[in-house]
């Protein structure tokens, strides 16, 4: 059971009235390419870039109706990541970056460094400060396989892998949020805890071989990667390394960079340890594995993508509480939790049109299904996005989405109380405006 | 003191006239019914030009017909960049190569970039070396091409 309320329904038809629809500009592009290299012969010494997206996110602040917080406000329902109000305004990104060849006479050597000053979990997980995202160099001398060294995106999901400026959406879908954006904890969440770090960001510290080949009309692409596995901006915390591998054939119809035109198929697999120190302390694998299909052509966009997740599951948190509330008992205090050794997985689909140049219409259906080897503890979360983009010019919009969420815990009877309590998870809503420079 | 007889002297004369003409005509006997012909500069480091001057000349060949204008693109200085082999605009290049567009790579930038580089740089098969673009230029502008700086 979900709340609509009137309140909410208002303020989604006033946004997509005063809002318009627009051109998507995400998929089938070669993203390894875009965020690695510079244009042979053509690139910049030194490219300054960033964006800026403020944005506008509202639920109802439904409180939690059973458990040990009833009648506190709900994690879910509250915006991140200050979770601190069920409607905020705030700066979600700010990204300045600069990007070149260093010496524009050698395209062989490529660099690539982007900095976060918004708010949001790189910011403010494990302490609030301006994060280094981006800080690479990619060698271009042997032929196929091309090698960058640094702090990156790591080669995998396509929602992880796509440059976030050019995202159709406001949020991710669930199955990303929470298997792929990696939170770093210290323990399972038997005792108190917090993020020891900012959020992974689909990032890693690593080194990768990569490259691209074009063959009769299609462009294959492969990447390898090693990366600590341990977050971004600091050394790895154990002898482990994490193995990315990735594989995509498009295509191509036509065009170029986050706007070209085709039709690509990509699988990845990723497989990594992690050590905690506290509760639960111990090493556990960290596996992750899927395959995505992206479309784009004239006015229809459409994506579809598959995500599988072994081992290190983000578990929510206690009683669906805010992290670092007391229990009405005054017994204990909310904490995040991990599942070192559960498994889910999680899926969704895409489809976009573009009415005119200015205006586009999507819509997104996401599941997640968490905890599937524990009945007890699986959980379900479905959202479908209604979403609607204005671009002002090619480097300004407005997107504007609702979404309809649905949670459950489909092991449990109905009348138990972690259904109680995600019955009352909110739609939520969320306007946001893109500036590039 | 003997004098070059009138007939020798003529016949010399139409010599270097025929010599000069052929010079001057080899430029332009790839494209034989040309009504214009223009010459585009290169010789910025913006990449921005390297674009901008490869759709000057793809407009100018749709305008007038790539049988009616003759377009030769010089490239000195740090516009070179655009006849390196490896350049993004390989393909652009290729495909206007094809309809008789020139592209010609100063040796003077050729020479200054090997020093810089430690080896001389690899430049697309469609660059014609000349010993300097803007006397190629000035040559080309002799045989009534327009200059054009995009």
């Amino acid at each position: 059971m979900t709340n609509r309320t009137p309140n909410l329904r208002n303020t989604l038809l006033l946004a997509i009235l005063s809002a318009g629809f627009l051109g998507s500009e995400s998929q089938a592009a070669n993203w390894l390419m875009l965020q690695g290299t510079e244009p042979a012969g053509a690139a910049p010494r030194a490219k300054l870039w960033g964006f800026i997206q403020p944005e506008y996110q509202q639920t109802d602040g439904a409180l939690l109706a059973a458990g040990p917080w009833k009648g506190q406000s709900a994690i879910f329902n509250q915006i991140g990541p200050d979770l601190k109000s069920e409607s905020t305004f705030q700066i979600r990104r700010a990204r300045i970056g600069i990007r070149g060849t260093g010496m524009p006479l050698d395209s062989n050597v490529n660099y690539f460094f982007l900095a976060e000053a918004g708010n949001n979990a790189i910011t403010r997980q494990g302490g609030g400060s301006v994060r280094l995202t981006d800080a690479s160099i990619t060698f271009n001398h042997l032929p196929g396989a091309r090698i960058r060294v640094g702090q990156f995106k790591y080669p995998g999901s396509e929602e992880g892998l796509q440059a976030i400026h050019v995202f159709d959406y406001i949020n991710f879908t669930n199955a990303s949020n929470q298997l792929l954006l990696e939170r770093f904890f210290d323990g399972d969440g038997s005792d108190k805890q917090n993020p020891n770090r900012p959020n992974g960001a689909f990032r890693d510290v690593g080194v990768q071989l990569f490259d691209t080949f074009r063959r009769s009309g299609w462009e294959h692409s492969y990447a390898a990667m090693i990366g600590n596995g341990n977050g971004i901006v600091r050394a790895d915390n154990d002898d482990n390394k994490d193995l990315y591998l990735y594989w995509s054939s498009e295509q191509v119809y036509g065009g170029k960079g986050p706007r070209r035109q085709g039709l690509k198929l990509s699988a990845w697999w990723q497989d990594g340890k992690r050590t905690l120190t506290g509760a639960g302390a111990g090493e556990y694998d960290r596996n992750r594995w899927g395959a995505a299909l992206t479309f784009r052509k004239q006015q229809w966009r459409a994506a579809a993508e598959y995500i599988a997740a072994d081992g290190m599951i983000f578990n929510g948190t206690d009683g669906g509480a805010v992290p670092g509330s007391v229990n009405n008992a005054g017994t204990a205090v909310a904490s995040f939790n991990v599942a070192p050794e559960g498994e889910a997985d999680g899926w969704y689909v895409h489809l976009g049109y573009a009415v005119t140049p200015e205006w586009e219409l999507d819509a997104r259906y996401d599941v997640l299904n968490r905890m599937t080897d524990v009945s007890a503890q699986e959980r379900k979360l479905e959202t479908l996005t209604l979403g609607a983009q204005y671009f002002m010019n090619k480097k300004s919009r407005l997107i504007v989405n609702y979404e309809v969420r649905d949670a459950e815990a489909p092991g449990l009877a109905g009348s138990a109380v972690p259904n109680q309590i995600l019955a009352d998870i909110d739609d939520r809503i969320s306007v946001q405006l893109l500036a590039i420079f | 003191m003997h004098y070059l007889s009138k007939p020798v002297l003529l016949l010399t004369l139409l010599t270097v006239l025929l010599g000069w003409s052929a010079i001057s005509l080899a430029d332009q006997e790839s494209k034989p019914f040309a009504e214009k012909r223009v010459v585009l500069q290169i010789s910025d480091n913006n990449p921005f030009k390297q674009t901008l001057v490869l759709n000057v000349a793809n407009n100018l060949l749709k305008h007038y017909g790539t049988d009616k204008i003759d377009v030769e693109i010089v490239a000195f200085g740090p516009g070179l960049r655009l006849l390196f082999a490896e350049n993004t605009n390989k393909d652009r290049i290729q495909g206007l190569a094809d309809n008789g567009v020139r592209f010609s790579a100063c040796s003077n930038t050729i020479n200054a970039m090997s020093r810089k580089l430690g080896h001389k740089p690899v430049l697309s098969s469609h660059a014609v070396k000349v010993s300097a673009g803007v006397v190629r230029i000035m040559d080309l502008v002799d045989q009534d091409y327009i200059l054009i700086k995009p």
